[in-house]
């Protein structure tokens, strides 16, 4: 026993500083300017090498659209895969020391965070902008510069198990009557909540009230001032509890009991976003993809999720960055990229000739969304929003209470 | 070792009531402990063998069989990870045994100014809360990467001494206790014989300890095996994860997470585990230390 | 333990006695140390890094002199792990106290310097209406020139002259493709010059309104103008319509009179800012008392539970006559070995209210609100930290029954003692005497114990309509992380501020509590 071990510690000690010393020995000798990189630095300028960082789902997609990148340019993409969550965070905190990527892949809507952190550069397409989905390009714009190329829109929509059901109705309140109506339904439609509310699943039966989160102006943009806070916002309010009186959502239904749900045809009805159709279709389930039904009289109209490229402010590289973003906004990208990630393409070119009726369902039900805000307190909005919806489904709060106590707390923060 | 008992009872064949007052009683709580400790985690296994669906979407478990997810986690990363994992953990685990136990062995077998303060402070310092620890341990191994380049992100090398970082504290308690149980009269005897303190530590003293130097190593490999939030900081890249990264990744995305691959994974994961439980655990109640003291 | 050495009056250390190979082992690792170690330094002066090369000047000093010193036999034993203990968890403590004094977070990222870079770079913007122009980027003697198109005439500037015509150029297309007397650069040259390309302004004429040329990528070019100037001598940002910037070196931002700021800020030194700021925040002192007193009682709570079950595991298990023990106790290990998160996953799973496994199939659909009720929460929490937490202290107090001596129990037998009275007066109090300084340990663990918190519950049920997402469940530690990182906008300084404080209170508590323990180990 004490042979072995004393062997075992000395044995790992003297391997570990054999390493060392062996390893890094020429450095010890060289000038004390010698630049000894780390093994993960970017590659110095004029190697030919980017670094993206995407998120598990992308990685193949982005591998693939490198080599249609290397081949154009001669410059190699360096994919590397970040937990989706993580990406936005740890490029906040890394990109000050260097040592961050060139460039990441995100949702539109962090490009307030990053810019309020300055980690962020513009980036100019020139006249290619004109080719885009004016309202990718809108999401992807902040303070009147563009921050970014996107290349993917998606949207909630209503997913419709045809084999239960062949037909929807105009209103949501048929819709709920007609889902009751289904033999075998355990729920009428399902819409995924969790304990901490989810404002974007019920966001388009709160647009048909006419109460968007702010209001808009001429161009499309949002303003700084609240659209929901009117009687609008109250009547979805009401609304809701109505909804959770009914037992059409509860705070019990997250995203698994959902999904679970439909796949288990318990319910004909579901709103989601195209992310959940393969494992429907898996299931053997025919979908229809529509837009959801009028609650309020008004259109529904969900939140527009764009993806896109950012390019980080601290490259060392940006211009071959740059000469990638500027491949991304070729026809030849955005064709492989819904190829490889069966979301509705950003260029507009790229789009007209995709002719899935899953994903035109999903464009067809998002003609009337807008981008998600991007403001940096967005995050503060969606806590509230959330939690205030909890409290009216859960009956903690009275609707119109529980609502206006979320306005004031909304304010707060502009 | 099995002729004396620890409630001092020998070791005689048991009939009828006798046997279940004494014994049988044992095996009916250990069955209803298992159904604790087992039930959660059918979910786990249920959802790994599932084709389609989700975690927790449904109480009908086992309602579907494939064992394509096992297939296709070997296709993976996954077993580049559970390498990774491995040599991360072993490393953790010795050197924090060895460093602990030479700690311990200071603390409790001589006198020295500081002893009680440094002990109380060993304590106190593992208290800090490590929410910032992310962003100061990603500064620190950059700079540490810039002098040593083998000592930068995305080393695993790097893990293990972050780890090691840790290797004082709880487990210098755990085993510091321990070591007081051992009469200072063995290390007195050994003295009067020549044997130096350096022969002590390792020659006598580690022996006897043996069942806390297995405790303390294992809790240090699970407490390394599923670390993720300083790894995913260090490891940067997929080829280095360890298995708790790696899952961890699987696990982040709400939306597209691959749940069954996800929960594949940790049942494999967990094998390792137990299988090193049950190896260790001849050493952890083998009671050496009474047979020591009596020898 | 037979030596030979015995002879020798004093006696000698084998890593002293060159006669034995514990001497050449202990000389060898100390070269291998020191040579490392003087890699290090001379390493960390090239590279500027002067905190490190302190410390390892000083680690190397302290080294050499407790393994080459007859003295300092318990340094010799403890140095190891105290140089991994200084260097990872001192060195974070000591960072987040530094962080604390500052505003360091969203909008303040970084130094002053990238924040004026960033700003000047977002306020160079392409002018409206203009077009953009297929771009040639040429060497002129040794200096990078653009050449572009305009109106089929070509035309060349760098950063000196204005663009100007260059009639002997050769125009193909849209771009000219060649000029005598510079060089066109290809793609790698280009590449290679990266930032002298990007940082090239030409001059669309002498009149500096009218904007210059410039390129991101060197294939297309764009007229831009800057909405902001820098003052570099005033510290002072102009925009187009004369409102300045001041840089506020307190504040960490450049501020106009009207009071608006330019974005983004930059990372300054505070003070006790943080500090106030989280004695004075009405968000926090209203759920404050109540979130204290459950953190009190989770973490006491934890660890109670999860020792007592540990405990029972362990004795009742450490009896070799219970066949099969090896396999029931890898099954009390289960929980230890997946992964916390996951485990955490499954159980707000379980405990879900309507299709949860615990409502729906062992309770035969009761409808229990486990998590979304302020105690029923509370509750859950406990137990699900109990079925993650038991299989710790099953091992820790297995691993530490073995040192109770056997005679103390054969003892009491003779003397007409129970298993119970046995248990209470001798096995449980020799244990604590090992295992107390844990518990406490434990209970600190549980105190910040954020993951499992957030989780399962979140910190939920919120309390209704506050001002801040604070919920029955919140910790102090989860409680910080709502105030801090509310909504994702991460104040970093607050939260290591908090940090501190809550590190201050659990450390004072445990601090009490070990004293205790150490009057108990007198005793025994």
């Amino acid at each position: 026993m004490r042979k072995s071990l004393i062997a075992v510690a000395a044995a790992g000690l003297t391997l570990s500083l054999a390493a060392c010393s062996g390893g890094t020995t020429p450095g010890a000798t060289s000038s004390p300017s010698g630049d000894v990189s780390s093994p993960a630095a970017s590659a110095p300028a004029g190697s030919g090498t980017v670094t993206i960082w995407v998120d598990e789902t992308r990685v193949e997609t982005f591998n693939t659209i490198g080599e249609g990148f290397t081949a154009a340019t001669g410059v190699t993409l360096d994919v590397v895969q970040k937990p989706t969550g993580d990406i936005k965070t740890d490029f906040i905190a890394q990109a000050p020391t260097g040592e961050g990527p060139d460039l990441i892949v995100g949702a539109h809507d962090w490009v307030g965070d990053l810019q309020a952190n300055g980690v962020i550069a513009p980036v100019e397409l020139g006249d290619k902008v004109s080719g885009f989905n004016e309202l990718a390009i809108q999401g992807f714009t902040y303070d009147g510069q563009l921050f970014g190329v996107p290349y993917a829109i998606e949207n909630i929509a209503l997913v419709r198990n045809n084999g239960m059901v062949s037909d929807t109705p105009a209103t949501f309140d048929e819709l709920i009557a007609q889902g009751k109506a289904v033999e075998g339904a355990q729920f009428p439609i399902v819409i995924q909540q969790g304990d901490a509310g989810d404002a974007y699943h019920l966001y388009p039966i709160q647009t048909s009230f006419g109460a968007p989160v702010f209001k808009t102006d001429a161009s499309g943009a949002y303003t700084a001032e609240l659209g929901m806070g009117g009687p609008e916002g109250l009547a979805f309010a009401n609304y809701l509890k109505k909804l959770a009186d009914e037992k059409v959502v509860s705070v019990s239904l997250g995203g698994d009991q959902a999904k679970q749900a439909f796949i288990d045809q318990k319910t004909p009805y579901m709103i989601t976003g195209p992310w959940n159709i393969a494992d429907f279709e898996a299931a053997g389930i025919d979908v229809s993809v529509l837009a959801v039904p009028s609650a309020g009289g008004q259109p529904s109209a969900p939140f527009l999720g764009v993806q896109g490229v950012y390019l980080s402010s601290q490259s060392e590289n940006a211009l071959v960055a740059n000469q990638f973003l500027d491949y991304m906004a070729s026809k030849e990208a955005q064709d492989k990229l819904y190829e490889l990630g069966g979301r509705t393409p950003a260029l507009t070119e790229s789009a007209d000739a995709v002719d899935d009726p899953i994903l035109a369902g999903f464009a067809e039900a998002g003609k009337e969304g807008q981008p998600m805000p991007a403001l940096p307190e967005m995050g503060a909005v969606w806590t509230f929003w959330g939690s205030a919806q909890v409290s009216i489904i859960t009956g903690a709060a009275a609707p119109e209470a529980a609502w206006t106590e979320m306005i004031a707390n909304i304010e707060s923060k502009f | 070792m099995t002729a004396k008992l620890a409630n001092g009872d020998n070791d005689v064949r048991l009939r009828g009531g006798r046997w279940w007052a004494q014994v049988g009683w044992k095996h009916v709580f250990a069955l209803l402990m298992i159904v604790y400790c087992v039930f959660p985690l059918l979910y786990v296994l249920s959802a790994s063998l599932n084709p389609t669906g989700t975690l927790t979407g449904s109480v009908n478990l086992f309602s579907a069989f494939t064992a394509d997810h096992y297939a296709e986690l070997m296709a993976s990363d996954f077993p580049k990870w559970m390498l990774n994992s491995f040599i991360v953990s072993t490393s953790t685990a010795v050197g924090t045994v060895v460093m602990a136990a030479a700690a311990a062995y200071a603390f409790s077998r001589f006198r020295f100014k500081g002893r009680r303060g440094g002990l109380t402070a060993l304590l106190i310092i593992q208290m800090f809360p490590q929410m910032l620890a992310f962003v100061a341990i990603f500064l620190l191994v950059l700079t540490l990467g810039k002098v040593f380049p083998f000592l930068g992100i995305g080393s695993n090398i790097t893990l293990i001494c972050v780890y090691l970082g840790g290797a004082l504290g709880a487990n210098t308690f755990l085993m510091y206790g321990f070591f007081n149980t051992i009469p200072m009269e063995i290390d007195e005897a050994a003295q009067i014989d020549g044997a130096t303190h350096a022969q002590i530590f390792w020659g006598i003293v580690m022996r006897l300890v043996t069942p806390i130097l297995a405790v303390v190593g294992l809790l240090s490999f699970v407490g390394s095996y599923g670390e993720f939030i300083l790894a995913r900081i260090i490891l940067a890249r997929p080829e280095n994860y360890t298995l708790a990264v790696g899952l961890y990744v699987w696990g982040s995305d709400e939306r597209n997470a691959p749940w069954a691959l996800f929960a594949a994974g940790a049942v494999v994961a967990a094998i390792p585990i137990i299988l090193l439980f049950m190896y260790l655990q001849k050493y952890i109640v083998s009671g050496l230390t009474a047979g020591g003291v009596k020898g | 333990m037979s030596s030979t050495s015995t002879e020798t009056p004093r006696r000698v250390s084998h890593a002293r006695d060159f006669t034995r190979p514990g001497f050449y082992v202990k000389l060898v690792l100390m070269m291998l140390v020191n040579a490392f170690g003087l890699y290090g330094i001379m390493a960390s002066f090239g590279q500027e890094k002067w905190a490190l090369l302190a410390f390892l000047a000083v680690t190397l000093v302290v080294v050499d002199f407790v393994y080459f010193s007859k003295r300092a036999i318990p340094a010799k034993y403890l140095l190891p792990g105290l140089i991994f203990l200084i260097l990872f968890q001192v060195y974070v403590m000591a960072n987040t106290a530094y962080v604390a004094f500052t505003n360091y977070g969203d909008g303040h990222n970084d130094a002053k310097g990238p924040a004026i870079t960033q700003i000047m770079k977002t306020a160079d913007r392409r002018v409206e209406g203009t077009s953009t122009f297929p771009v040639t980027v040429l060497d002129r003697n040794g200096e990078i020139a653009f050449a572009i198109v305009e109106d089929g005439e070509p035309r060349i500037g760098d950063a000196e002259t204005p663009l100007e015509s260059a009639g002997n150029a050769v125009v193909d297309g849209e771009r000219v493709v060649e000029v005598p007397g510079a060089d066109v650069l290809n793609l790698g040259q280009i590449q290679q010059r990266q930032k002298e390309v990007l940082d090239l302004r030409v001059s669309m004429t002498d009149d500096p309104n009218d904007g210059w040329l410039r390129t991101d990528n060197a294939t297309m070019a764009f007229v831009a103008k800057s909405l902001l100037t820098y003052d570099a001598q005033a510290d002072t940002f102009t925009n187009q319509d004369g409102k300045v910037f001041h840089a506020d070196g307190e504040r960490g931002l450049f501020v106009a009179e009207d009071g608006s700021t330019l974005t983004p800020g930059w990372k300054v030194v505070v003070g006790f800012e943080n500090f106030q700021r989280m004695f004075t925040d009405s968000r926090l002192s209203g759920p404050f008392m109540s979130s204290l007193v459950w953190t009190f009682a989770f973490a006491i709570l934890s660890v109670l539970t999860t020792f007592a079950l540990g405990l029972i595991l362990a004795v009742v298990f450490n009896d070799p006559r219970v066949k099969g023990r090896t396999f029931y106790r890898a099954m009390f290990i289960l929980p230890y070995a997946f992964p916390g998160f996951l485990a955490a996953l499954v159980w707000r799973g379980l405990l879900n209210r309507d299709f949860g496994f615990i409502n729906q199939v062992l309770l035969g659909g009761v409808d229990v609100n486990w998590l979304g009720d302020g105690n029923l929460a509370k509750l859950s929490i406990i137990l699900v930290n109990l079925w993650l937490g038991f299989p710790y202290m099953f091992l820790v107090t297995t691993g530490a029954l073995q040192s109770i001596p056997g005679e103390l129990t054969e003892a009491a037998v003779v003397d007409g003692a129970g298993p119970l009275r046995r248990f209470f007066s001798i096995t449980l109090p020799l244990l604590l005497v090992s295992v107390a300084p844990l518990l406490i340990s434990s209970f600190a663990f549980n105190f910040n114990n954020f993951s499992l918190i957030f989780m399962l519950t979140g910190g939920g049920p919120n309390y209704p309509g506050t001002p801040a997402p604070i919920g029955e469940t919140d910790i102090l530690i989860s409680m910080v992380y709502a105030i801090a990182f509310e909504g994702g906008n991460k104040q970093y300084g607050l939260a290591a501020a908090m940090s501190i404080t809550i590190f201050f209170v659990v450390g004072l508590v445990s601090w009490l509590g070990f004293r205790q323990t150490r009057k108990l180990e007198e005793i025994m």
